[in-house]
C-alpha cells in the first residue's frame, strides 16, 4: 500500500525542499564522503548555516556524520535515499494496476457496442 | 558527470518525475471522463483488493477531489485539489495520503494528458516529487541518476 511512513518521509521530502540542501545530497552523491568544511566551500554561506542545513538533514536520515581523526565527515545515509526509490515504486504499481482495469472496462465497452452495432 | 545546465535540466526532466503512458482503446472524452466522473473513476482506481466507496469531486480549477478506499488493511483517503482542467486533453491535480495521524502526507502533482492516436487515446500520467513547477524547476533532483550514483558509491 501507497501510505507513507509519515514521519520520515515527510522530513526528507522536507529536507530536500531546500535548494542549499538539495545541492549539498546530490553532491554527496556523485562524490561520497565529504568534510564538512568541503561541502560549504561552493556556497556562499557561513559555516553555521551551512553546519545548520546540515543538521537538519541529519535529522531527516539522509546524511550521516562522523569524525574522521580532526574531521567531521559527511556521507548519505543509502536506506534515505532506498526509500525514496521504493516510494516512487509504489506508486507505479497503484497505477498499473488501476489502468489495468481502466483497461478492461474500456474493452467491455467496445464489445458491447459490437453486440449492440 | 559534468554539472551542466544542460544536463540538469534533462534530469529534471526524466527523473524527477513518475513517467507513465499507456493507450486505451477509448476516445480522449471518454479517458477524461473516466477520470473526472465519479461513477467510472470508482470502478478502476485504488490499488488490488481495494473498493472506492467514496468519491466527491468538486471538477473546477481549485476545485477539491477525495476519494476514500477500502482495502484489507483498512481505508486509505487521497485527495488534492484541480489545477487545470481542459477536456478532453490535460487534467492538472495535486494529490497528497492522508497520514495515520490524520494531517496530510507529501503532496505531488499528477498531469495527465490525453492524445487521440491510432487504435484510441495516449494517456501520458506525469507525477512530480515536489508540488509546483516552479519548485521543481529550481531543483535539478534527478531520481535515475541519483540511484546510479547511489550503486557506484556502494560498490
Amino acid at each position: 500500500m501507497i501510505r507513507t511512513s509519515a514521519p520520515p518521509l515527510h522530513a526528507v521530502f522536507g529536507a530536500l525542499a531546500d535548494p542549499t540542501r538539495l545541492a549539498i545530497v546530490e553532491r554527496l552523491l556523485r562524490e561520497g564522503e565529504r568534510s564538512a568544511g568541503d561541502i560549504a566551500e561552493p556556497f556562499a554561506m557561513s559555516k553555521p548555516a551551512i553546519s545548520k542545513h546540515l543538521r537538519v538533514l541529519e535529522d531527516a536520515g539522509l546524511i550521516e556524520r562522523r569524525i574522521d581523526r580532526q574531521w567531521r565527515v559527511c556521507r548519505i545515509r543509502p536506506e534515505a535515499i532506498r526509500e525514496l526509490e521504493a516510494w516512487m515504486a509504489r506508486y507505479r504499481k497503484f497505477w498499473d494496476i488501476s489502468f489495468e482495469r481502466l483497461d478492461k472496462i474500456f474493452a467491455e465497452r467496445r464489445k458491447q457496442e459490437n453486440r449492440d452495432a | 558527470m559534468p554539472d551542466t545546465a544542460a544536463a540538469a535540466a534533462d534530469r529534471d526532466e526524466a527523473d524527477c518525475t513518475l513517467v507513465i503512458e499507456r493507450v486505451f482503446n477509448a476516445s480522449p472524452a471518454e479517458v477524461f471522463a473516466a477520470w473526472t466522473d465519479p461513477t467510472v473513476l470508482t470502478r478502476w482506481w485504488g490499488p488490488e483488493g481495494h473498493s472506492t466507496p467514496e468519491c466527491a469531486m468538486d471538477v473546477r480549477p481549485g476545485g477539491a477531489w477525495r476519494t476514500k478506499m477500502i482495502g484489507p488493511n483498512g481505508d486509505h483517503i487521497v485527495s488534492g485539489v484541480y489545477r487545470e482542467i481542459v477536456p478532453p486533453s490535460r487534467l492538472v491535480l495535486t494529490w497528497g495520503w492522508q497520514q495515520d495521524d490524520g494531517s496530510r502526507g507529501h503532496e505531488t502533482e499528477v498531469a495527465l494528458t490525453f492524445q487521440p492516436v491510432a487504435g484510441g487515446t495516449r494517456m501520458r500520467l506525469v507525477q512530480s516529487l515536489f508540488l509546483s513547477k516552479e519548485q521543481r524547476d529550481r531543483h535539478n533532483w534527478g531520481w535515475t541518476s541519483s540511484f546510479n550514483d547511489l550503486e557506484r558509491m556502494l560498490a
